[in-house]
Order: C-alpha cells, then sequence, then structure tokens
C-alpha cells in the first residue's frame, strides 16, 4: 500500500485544532506523521510553512508536553522534522527526550546541505538513541549520495522535488523521480510542495512509494478549518489507493 | 544532382557541418557535482517570499530548467535554428602564432564567441530565454545592464522572436558607451538610463539624488519592478544556474571540435563574473571527463576567489532575489571601475562556487596592467582584440604557456576567448595612455 506522509506545524494553528487534525487525520488514512518543531529559522522551508511557525510561536506552552500529547493521541509513527542547527549543542538531551516520550525518528533538512560533511556521524547518534533517521534529500542531490543514504534512511527516504515547500515552481515530477527510483533501495516518498493531485498521481507511475503532504493541509486549515484540512486526507488517501 | 550557380557546377550539400556540431543537448553540471548544490533560500524573516517572486518574473519553463536535475536538456529546435542564425557553431581556433610568439610546446585553443553578431557568449542564454518567454504568449521581455553586452543579446533576442525588449543601463555606462546604447536601439529595444522615473525605487532615488549615476542594483531593481507591475517577463544575465545550463552550448560545441581536431585539452580557462561563460565552456569538459586542470580566472582588483567567504549572500545587490550559497566579497561590495566591467561582480554561480571549495576548480587573480599586456601580446599575434574580461582568460593561457616552456611539456591548453574589444576601444585607448611606457 502507497504511504501518505502527513505533515503538521506542531501546535498550529491552536492546539485544540491541531490534535484534532492529527487524530482525525489518522482516522482518515495517514500512514505516518511528521510533525514541524517551530526552529529559529527555517531556512529551506517555503512561505505557507514559514508562517505557520510564526502563528505558533510564542503560542505554545511547552512543546514537549503537547508533543506527549501528540503521542498519545496516535498510534502510528511520529517523525519530528526540526533543524539540527538549532540542537547541535544540546543534541543528545534531545534526542533522549525524543526517544522518552517515544517518539519514533527524527528528520533533519539540513542534514544534507549545512551537515554534508558529518551526516553520517550524525545518522549514527540519532540512531543510537533508539530513534530512527529519516533522511532528507532533494534533486539536487548527487546520484552516489542518494543511493548511499536510501540505504541508511530509516522508514522511508524522503524526497523532496521542489527547491523550497509550498511555492509551486514548476517541475518535472516524473522525470525527476524516474531518475532517483533506480538508485533508492528503500521506500520512496516525495514530497515538498505537492497539491496538484496529477502530480501525485505521476509520482505514484513514476515509482513513489508514498507521498508527503503538508503545505496544501496547512494552506486548507486557513482556508476552511480542520475539516477543511481532513477533506484533503480522504482525498489524497483515495488517490493513493488508486495504485 | 548538381546545381549550376554563376558558372560553376557545386555538388550539392548533404550535410550542414555546422548542424552536425550545433549540440541537440544543454548539459547541467548538477547531477555530476562531488556533493549536493545548496538550495536557493529565502532570508529570515522575510517579508516576501523570493522564491515565490521568481515565479512571477521568468518565463515558466526557464524557471523549470533553473531548477532541474537532468542531466541533459534538450534544446528546443527554434532555439537551435535560432543558434544557426547567430552563426553558432563559433569557431574554435589555434592560437598558432601565440604559441610561436610565446615559444612554448604546448598547443593553444580558443572557442571564439566573439564571432556571434552581439559580440560575446551572452546571447547564448538570452536568445532561449526569450524563446521561452515568447512560447508563453509574453509579449515584452525587461532586463537591466551595466557595460552593454547582456542588453544588447537581450535586445537581438526579443526581436528575433517579435518581442519588445525594454533595458535598463545604468546611467554612466549610458552616458559612456553610447554605441552599445545605439546597437541596442537598432535592434529595437527601449533603453533607458537607470535610475528612471519609470518605476517607484527609481523615483525614490532620484528623488534623493537627481544626479545618481546608478548601479548595476540599481537598474536590476527597476527592470524586476517594471516586468512585475506590467506583467513582462525578466531575463536574467548570469549568476543562476540557467545561464550556464543554456551557456553549455560553448563547451557541448567544443567538446565536437576537439574531436575532429582528435585532440583532447588538458587545461580549460575562462574568465569569470558570474561564471556562466567559463561554465558554460568549461562544464561539460568536466563532465566527460576530459581536462586535468580548470582555472577560473578573476580580477585581482575584485578579489572574491582570494577574498570573498562561501556563504549564503543575495545575488544582486538590492536583495531581491533569493538567497544563494557563493563564493562572495558580499552584496554590498563597491566594485572599484576597473575597464572589464563584466568582471564587477561580487559573487560566482552557485555550481561554480562548490567547485572551487572542493578544488576542481583552481584559480586565478590578475591586475588590469596584467591583462592589459596579455591582451596586446594576443592581438599582436593573432588580430582579435579581446574583450577586456576575456583578456584575464588569455594572461592565465600566456602564463600556462609558460609554464609548460620551462617544464618542457606539451600541454593542450584551450580557452573560451568570451567577446571581442571592439566596442571597448575607448577604454583600451585609457589603459594604453596610462599603462604604456
Ligand atoms: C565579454 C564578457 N566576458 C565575460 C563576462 C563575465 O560574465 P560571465 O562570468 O557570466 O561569463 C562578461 C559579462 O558581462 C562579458 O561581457
Amino acid at each position: 500500500m502507497k504511504m501518505l506522509v502527513s505533515y503538521m506545524t506542531l501546535g498550529y494553528p491552536e492546539e485544540e485544532q491541531y490534535l484534532e487534525f492529527v487524530e482525525r487525520s489518522v482516522k482518515e488514512g495517514s500512514d505516518i506523521l511528521e510533525i514541524g518543531v517551530p526552529p529559529k529559522y527555517a531556512k529551506y522551508d517555503g512561505p505557507v510553512i514559514r508562517k505557520s511557525y510564526k502563528t505558533v510561536s510564542g503560542k505554545i506552552k511547552d512543546i514537549w508536553s503537547l508533543l506527549k500529547e501528540t503521542r498519545e493521541r496516535v498510534r502510528i509513527p511520529i517523525v519530528i522534522l526540526t533543524y539540527l542547527e538549532d540542537w547541535v549543542p544540546t543534541l543528545n538531551d534531545f534526542l533522549a527526550k525524543l526517544y522518552s516520550i517515544g517518539i519514533d525518528g527524527l528528520l533533519f533538512p539540513d542534514l544534507l546541505i549545512d551537515y554534508i560533511d558529518d551526516y553520517e556521524e550524525y545518522v549514527k547518534k540519532i540512531k543510537d538513541a533508539g530513534l530512527k533517521a529519516v533522511i532528507f534529500t532533494a534533486p539536487s542531490v548527487p546520484d552516489p549520495l542518494i543511493q548511499k543514504t536510501s540505504t541508511i534512511s530509516d522508514l522511508f527516504l524522503y524526497y523532496g522535488v521542489r527547491p523550497t515547500t509550498g511555492v509551486p515552481i514548476p517541475v518535472s515530477v516524473d522525470s525527476l523521480i524516474t531518475r532517483v527510483r533506480i538508485l533508492v533501495s528503500n521506500k520512496l516518498v516525495v514530497g515538498f510542495g505537492l497539491s496538484d493531485t496529477e502530480d501525485m498521481r505521476k509520482a505514484m507511475r513514476a515509482g513513489a512509494d508514498g507521498i508527503a503532504i503538508g503545505t496544501a493541509y496547512i494552506e486548507a486549515i486557513e482556508k476552511g478549518g480542520v475539516d477543511e484540512a481532513i477533506k484533503l486526507v480522504k482525498q489524497y488517501r483515495e488517490i493513493l489507493n488508486e495504485f | 544532382m548538381h546545381l549550376f550557380i554563376s558558372g560553376v557546377i557545386v555538388a550539392p550539400m548533404v550535410v550542414d557541418r555546422r548542424e552536425e556540431i550545433l549540440p541537440k543537448y544543454w548539459y547541467n553540471i548538477i547531477p555530476d557535482l562531488p556533493k549536493p548544490l545548496p538550495p536557493p533560500r529565502d532570508p529570515p524573516d522575510a517579508e516576501f517570499s523570493r522564491i515565490d517572486l521568481l515565479r512571477k518574473i521568468m518565463p515558466k519553463e526557464v524557471l523549470r530548467q533553473q531548477f532541474t536535475v537532468e542531466r541533459f536538456v534538450k534544446i528546443p529546435e527554434e532555439v537551435r535554428n535560432g543558434y544557426l542564425n547567430i552563426g553558432r557553431p563559433t569557431p574554435l581556433l589555434r592560437a598558432k602564432r601565440l604559441e610561436e610568439k610565446l615559444g612554448t610546446p604546448a598547443k593553444i585553443y580558443f572557442k571564439f564567441e566573439g564571432a556571434t553578431p552581439t559580440g560575446s557568449h551572452k546571447i547564448n542564454t538570452a536568445m532561449p530565454q526569450a524563446y521561452f518567454a515568447k512560447n508563453e504568449g509574453v509579449e515584452h521581455v525587461v532586463t537591466e545592464t551595466g557595460a552593454g553586452q547582456w542588453g544588447t543579446a537581450v535586445a537581438l533576442s526579443a526581436s528575433m522572436f517579435s518581442m519588445k525588449s525594454t533595458v535598463f543601463m545604468v546611467k554612466v555606462s549610458y552616458e559612456q558607451k553610447p554605441q552599445r546604447r545605439t546597437i541596442m536601439q537598432l535592434y529595437g529595444g527601449e533603453v533607458y538610463a537607470s535610475p528612471t522615473k519609470l518605476t517607484e525605487f527609481g523615483r525614490k532615488i532620484l528623488d534623493e539624488n537627481p544626479s545618481h549615476p546608478g548601479s548595476l542594483g540599481i537598474a536590476m531593481s527597476e527592470a524586476i519592478e517594471y516586468a512585475l507591475n506590467n506583467d513582462y517577463r525578466y531575463l536574467v544575465g548570469s549568476v543562476l544556474d540557467v545561464a550556464i545550463l543554456h551557456q553549455s552550448v560553448i563547451g557541448q560545441e567544443s567538446l565536437a571540435q576537439f574531436e575532429e581536431y582528435g585532440e583532447d585539452p588538458d587545461i580549460l580557462i575562462g574568465c569569470v563574473g558570474g561564471g556562466s561563460n567559463f561554465g558554460g565552456f568549461a562544464f561539460p569538459f568536466l563532465g566527460s571527463k576530459i581536462g586535468k586542470k580548470f582555472i577560473a580566472v578573476g580580477s585581482y582588483e575584485i578579489p572574491k576567489f582570494s577574498q570573498g567567504n562561501y556563504i549564503y549572500d543575495f545575488p544582486d545587490s538590492a536583495g531581491l532575489l533569493p538567497l544563494v550559497k557563493m563564493v562572495t566579497l558580499g552584496k554590498d561590495y563597491v566594485p572599484p571601475p576597473i575597464y572589464a566591467g563584466g568582471l564587477r561582480y561580487h559573487g560566482a554561480a552557485p555550481s561554480l562556487s562548490l567547485l572551487l571549495k572542493e578544488r576542481i576548480v583552481e584559480w586565478r587573480e590578475y591586475s588590469e596592467p596584467e591583462i592589459f599586456e596579455a591582451a596586446k601580446i594576443f592581438a599582436e599575434a593573432q588580430g582579435i582584440v579581446p574583450a577586456p574580461e576575456s583578456a584575464h582568460a588569455i594572461k592565465a593561457v600566456i602564463d600556462e604557456a609558460l609554464k609548460a616552456k620551462k617544464e618542457g611539456e606539451k600541454k593542450v591548453i584551450a580557452f573560451n576567448l568570451s567577446g571581442h574589444g571592439l566596442l571597448d576601444l575607448p577604454n583600451y585607448e585609457l589603459m594604453m595612455k596610462r599603462l604604456s611606457k
């Protein structure tokens, strides 16, 4: 079965609605939850996600209790998305804490960009802490590195097809995926600015094992609240079930 | 069948050799880089998304190509015809007299981009960008120009596809380089001395200082604002990787031409402003694993290689484009007034910067007196007056050729002669007065 990886910014737009989205999205077919912990500088995120970080910043009382609450509400794997840059000085503590509350894994979008020379060391640290290391790649990652990281990435290999989330830069989704499919010996989840349903079908036909959605949900919540976002979860689930 | 033309019997040409050498694909180095290319990003706490802005000002296909990771990108048939129309392939020539003059055992070849009608390589990306704009129903393209090479290329490209063009030319250049302005106008371009009253940005500058001399950053801001307000499209001259992609036509042709010579170059050299002619020439060789040494040449007066940092910075001094990771002196760096206007730029394209950082590409920096002497030696030997920008590459060629002489090695040196200097004669005259003893 194809995987639906659903992203939400921690506590967006308010804690209550956030938890409602999380719970209902799992009921409607999300397979993995990706929860964004607002970083100091969301350098590789697009304007919509950046705005969502702004909305919640200062509003979340305690990220740890909210993460714990999230964990208690759902059973599926939870992967935290945050920037390594913010945690380098306190990484071991951070990892231990995530593990202790039952978070499954971690994804650092800046790992292969800003920490390329030490990425293996960081992956090992994550794994040694008992967490799953999900590796984020992009079209600009050279072939040999995609091949190598795909074998060490846990759960799946994340492949972002756009230079930044949520800006519909025109890309040929299918040819981008075709290129990496043969290199990836792992589940391949495609994301970053996907919202066009035809692009999703193209991604599946080109061999993706799943899609990761974030910006589209946040825009939907902005427009029509949680109900609107849940409609999308249902719709995406149906599309994935075609394959 | 034979054709009878003015008394001479000629065999019909079966294949146009030019069409064989002209590549069908552009080469993109991104998938062959040793490390991931750091993506563009918006600055922290940005009020608007610069990445989103690109979407509004660039033709869609150009933007798609900017972010493509396909190793080879097909050149549309219309663009190939456009390349033929402007006389591509440009010649790859042997600089035999220069070799003799230097007494070097090395062989020296140069790709002559000065052979295009606009006199430099800039047309290689202006033309496809104009084509893609036209294809999307755009009727009018806009850009800025400093010294005038880029603006000239845009003006011609727009006319080739029956579009209008507006060029914001830095006011000092507008006044000092009337010939460039005239060419652009002959091609049908509208040329304005920037700052202008046509944009809010320009008006603001003029309010503060009515006799402002202008700058590339101001001209660029005006061009972008003008494009946005009128729903025209903006064409980008260098630095962004899509410009290097299109410029790869230079290296792709050179590969085929070297094959005809039965020769593989050992050393590849080019000058660097933003990196488009160097990358366009050298990257296809890198990708084909031909060549042992790659030398990017900058100006001593604008010491980005020796003193720049490899950091995220704005490609434009106005800060309207997304941040990219590159070797840079900082967007607010004010370059001194050297005559090689095309090298007065604070950074180098992200892909080239990464290759410099990884030491796959070496660099040199030469001063104005050094490049003036090199230009003179080359002109005396080969008859071609090089653009002052290209003369930087020539200086590195001479140094490498003399090194080969000292070491008694039969190296094959190839360089890109990015443009001729026939519209830079006033500059040469000033250099002669100042530098000849
Ligand atoms: C003749 C010539 N050579 C070189 C350059 C430098 O630009 P780039 O490094 O993008 O090739 C310019 C730019 O104006 C130019 O006109």
